[in-house]
């Protein structure tokens, strides 16, 4: 099958996927749909059918790095400065501190881990270890709007979720950009090879530099086609610019998005345009990313059930000591960060983008748990938020009664 | 002065950006981002000097392009190839599109006439020209008679070919769709397949005069050139039913399914070996024609809106293929060649005009629409160049030259045309018909379709 042929049933499959399964079965009941496409392209995949090739899923890589650079610039485009100074600020400092401490307690987990199984150091195991830890700090949006609309309430808890998902998305993207930039392989500039510091300040200066450049060109034009072309124009450039040299696309595309967003007078029409088109792209690399997939050389069954014990543990743990720590117990209750523990596409494309950056050690280790916690935490994801979310509503609505009696 | 400062910065972000590749990165999709924005800015500037659009995107293909700054390689164009390959398909199909049954039936007579004289005159004109230059000529130089005359074959059968993209996107562009428009387009829709068959048949002459050396050299069949067209419209007009259908119950997500039309047309005519340009012109057509009018012309608008960045980057992309360096070594036969076409061209459509018996600003503007040469004449090129590699290699160097300029002064003869014809407003916007400015005063500005004056060429 051609290359062409293959790139249309699969962004066919992508469509029906995003139109007609995600919204009914989210709704219906209660799953976060994703986890059968990625099915689909493992057996589509040179491991099982064979119809995916791995020359073909060679060629289509910039679909894949265009679908990891539009992701993140959603993620971007949800740092909407007015939208949220609204937010009390005691909701963020719950988020970072639960998404440093899973980070942490993962990344220690794993080094060990990865050290003791596959017989390394500590410091070749840190690099896998990390990604994992990046991995593992993203948690699913989705579900967590699903449990929430499906429950047809705000309040704290539904805010302290939603803010949690996306500081849990930026953490884990700008943790991975970090990563991409300490071990990128050295490349000679003016003499000498980059430094860290200066591969992370490239990854934020391209998507400034995108941002920069959509202003110039879209100017006062509130033209949809001309938005649209801009918009297109920018994250392929800026997704385009990150690969290129090594960098990650999901952070210099999250940083294009945040600045489109909160200097553009065309924001809605921007993030319309955004979420639109994120839906099929995001299934296209589901497939992409299934088909992909490679099992590890190395044994890799215990460390990936390590990994999805562990960052359980440390969704849970960690987001009850931030909870805690911020005086909010009474209000999240102890096990809130079961609501965190689906991952979703996130996870996903930074796992994915692991596997592409160059000098990643384990790359299908790390991709493969990212696989298992996805496919595990997708089916539960949104009914976790649900069962969180029941109880704290229930005791809000009776206390509210009581307070009305 | 803000378009300026956009191509710094894209330029400037590129020389910095391209260093840091390590040797397996691929460029492909910064290049074809890069593109879309240089290219889209340097349209919006050539606007502002009143020339076409695309202009504007074949000088950013060119300037940089591998002959001048070098922004974008050779590798990075050889990876856009399918960028260029949907391009064509979706230019295919639109201009299909934009024929209703009614019409052809009304001008079928009208183009055939200016066609077949057109053709023929501009045909012989450069054989004669050719064969004259044969001295001056590098692979035609101390050759013998057999291979002049079979290169002078080759060389005029490709020479005379048209662009269908560069027409569709200046009628786009300009909204344009009186006579002169409608002519234009239809001759060059034509040509296309007119062209391929005479191709076929100079290079069975060709290859009969002067057989190619090697056992890898592609023969040409009549059998093969018959399944190449007829199977074309076959292929093409089941793609254009089943497009009918999804119109009529589906309706949905056009300007996706626009795209998925387009790319899997092009694959089907890959697999089936049919011509790909008359299969989606033909699918175009059909889908057209067997649809209500709201809904193929909601086709037809949802794919001029998601095939703008396309278009933008196939233009820029053609621009790039522009090897000037070739062009300045060939330039002492490039003008008689280029003025020995037009007036071929010019002469044929004025006969042709006559002989259908139509209105003066057919005859009198057609054959600016036709200067235009891209895309089919450059595969044509290449289809010499690996029969014959060395005298073909050398014709195929020449004729690229004369495409250049072709593909340069096509765009802004054929504006002229459509605006001395009435058929545009002094905005640069579509008349609704189009009245010869003899006999009537040019209709006020009418939008069609609500198209703005700078909108993209989609």
């Amino acid at each position: 099958m051609t290359v062409g042929l293959v790139l249309v049933l699969v962004v066919v499959a992508a469509y029906l996927a995003a139109h007609v399964a995600f919204d009914w079965l989210g709704r219906k009941h209660l799953i976060v749909s994703g986890a059968e496409y990625l099915l689909l392209g493992i057996l589509l995949g040179p491991r099982v059918a064979g119809v995916l090739t791995p020359e073909t899923v060679e060629s289509l890589a910039p679909v894949t790095t265009l679908a990891l650079g539009w992701i993140g610039a959603v993620v971007g485009v949800q740092f909407l400065l007015p939208e949220m100074v609204k937010v009390p600020s005691i909701a963020y400092r719950v988020a970072l501190v639960e998404s440093f401490l899973t980070f942490a307690l993962v990344f220690l987990a794993e080094t060990f881990a990865i050290a003791w199984l596959y017989e390394t150091s500590l410091v070749e195991a840190a690099l896998p270890a990390a990604a994992l830890a990046g991995i593992g700090t993203a948690s699913s949006a989705a579900a967590v709007e699903i449990g929430a609309r499906r429950l047809g309430e705000g309040g704290v808890e539904v805010t302290q979720l939603r803010v949690s998902a996306m500081v849990n998305a930026v953490f884990a993207v700008t943790a991975f950009g970090l990563l991409a930039s300490i071990w990128h392989t050295p490349v000679i500039v003016l003499g000498r090879p980059l430094t860290p510091t200066e591969w992370m300040t490239i990854t934020l200066g391209i998507g400034v530099v995108g941002g920069l450049l959509f202003h110039l060109f879209v100017g006062d034009e509130r033209h949809a086609e001309r938005l649209f072309v801009s918009l297109g124009g920018g994250v392929i450039l800026v997704s385009g610019a990150a690969s290129y040299a090594g960098l990650s696309p999901l952070l210099s595309a999250l940083v294009f998005g945040a600045i489109l967003v909160n200097t553009s007078r065309n924001r809605d029409e921007i993030v319309a345009a955004l979420t639109r088109v994120e839906r099929p792209l995001y299934f296209v690399l589901l497939v992409f990313a299934g088909a992909a997939w490679r099992p590890s050389a190395r044994a890799w069954v215990l460390p990936v059930l390590l990994f999805l014990a562990v960052r359980a543990a440390a969704k849970i743990g960690g987001a009850r000591f931030a909870g805690w720590a911020n005086g909010l117990a009474p209000v999240l209750g102890k096990d809130w960060g079961r609501a965190l523990v689906g991952q979703g596409g996130l996870a996903l494309a930074i796992a994915l983008n692991y596997v592409y950056q160059d000098g990643g050690t384990l790359p299908y280790f790390v991709f493969t748990a990212a696989i298992a916690s996805v496919l595990l935490t997708d089916f539960v994801s949104a009914r976790l938020v649900h069962s969180v979310l029941d109880p704290l509503l229930a005791r809000r609505r009776a206390a509210t009664e009581a307070g009305g009696d | 002065m803000r378009r300026v400062i956009i191509l710094a910065l894209l330029f400037g972000g590129m020389s910095l950006i391209l260093p840091l590749g390590g040797g397996q990165s691929s460029p492909a999709l910064l290049t074809f981002g890069f593109l879309i924005l240089a290219a889209y800015t340097s349209g919006e500037l050539a606007v502002s000097l009143r020339l076409p659009r695309i202009i504007g995107y074949l000088l950013a293909g060119a300037v940089f392009g591998p002959s001048v700054l070098g922004v974008v390689g050779e590798g990075a164009r050889e990876q856009l190839a399918p960028v260029s390959s949907l391009a064509i398909a979706l230019i295919a199909f639109l201009a299909g599109a934009e024929l209703r049954w009614q019409e052809v039936r009304d001008r079928g007579r009208t183009i055939l006439r200016i066609l077949v004289s057109e053709l023929g005159l501009t045909f012989v004109l450069s054989f004669a020209l050719i064969f004259a230059l044969r001295e001056y000529v590098p692979f035609l130089r101390g050759a013998p008679m057999a291979t002049v005359i079979a290169f002078c074959v080759l060389f005029s059968s490709i020479v005379i070919i048209h662009s269908p993209a560069v027409t569709m996107a200046l009628l786009t562009e300009t909204g344009a769709r009186g006579p002169v428009a409608r002519t234009t387009l239809g001759v060059v829709l034509v040509s296309d397949v007119v062209v391929v068959l005479l191709f076929s048949g100079a290079l069975a002459l060709a290859q009969a005069l002067v057989p190619p050396v090697g056992t890898d050299a592609p023969t040409v069949s009549a059998a093969r050139v018959g399944w190449e067209i007829g199977g074309a419209v076959v292929v093409g007009a089941a793609l254009g039913a089943v497009i009918a259908l999804y119109l009529r119950f589906v309706r949905r997500e056009l300007a996706l399914f626009a795209i998925i039309v387009a790319f899997f047309g092009a694959e089907i005519a890959r697999l089936a070996h049919t011509e790909t340009l008359l299969t989606l012109l033909t699918a175009g057509f059909a889908a057209e024609n067997l649809s209500a009018e709201a809904h193929g012309a909601a086709l037809r608008h949802a794919m001029e809106r998601s095939a703008a960045p396309v278009f933008v980057v196939f233009f820029a992309l053609a621009g790039a293929g522009i090897a000037l360096a070739d062009v300045a070594a060939v330039w002492v036969l490039l003008i008689p060649i280029v003025a020995v076409r037009m007036a071929g061209i010019w002469a044929g459509s004025w006969l042709g005009a006559r002989w259908a018996g139509v209105h003066r600003a057919e005859g009198r503007y057609v054959w600016m629409g036709l200067v235009s040469q891209a895309g089919v004449a450059i595969g044509l090129a290449r289809v010499v160049s690996e029969v014959y590699p060395n005298r073909g290699g050398q014709l195929a160097t020449l004729f690229l030259a004369v495409l250049a300029i072709n593909q340069t002064l096509g765009p802004i003869l054929f504006r002229i045309a459509l605006a001395r014809a009435g058929e545009l407003a002094p905005e640069g916007r579509a008349a609704g018909t189009a009245e010869d400015e003899e006999d009537a005063a040019p209709e006020p500005a009418a939008t069609v379709a609500g198209q703005a004056p700078d909108r993209s060429p989609a």
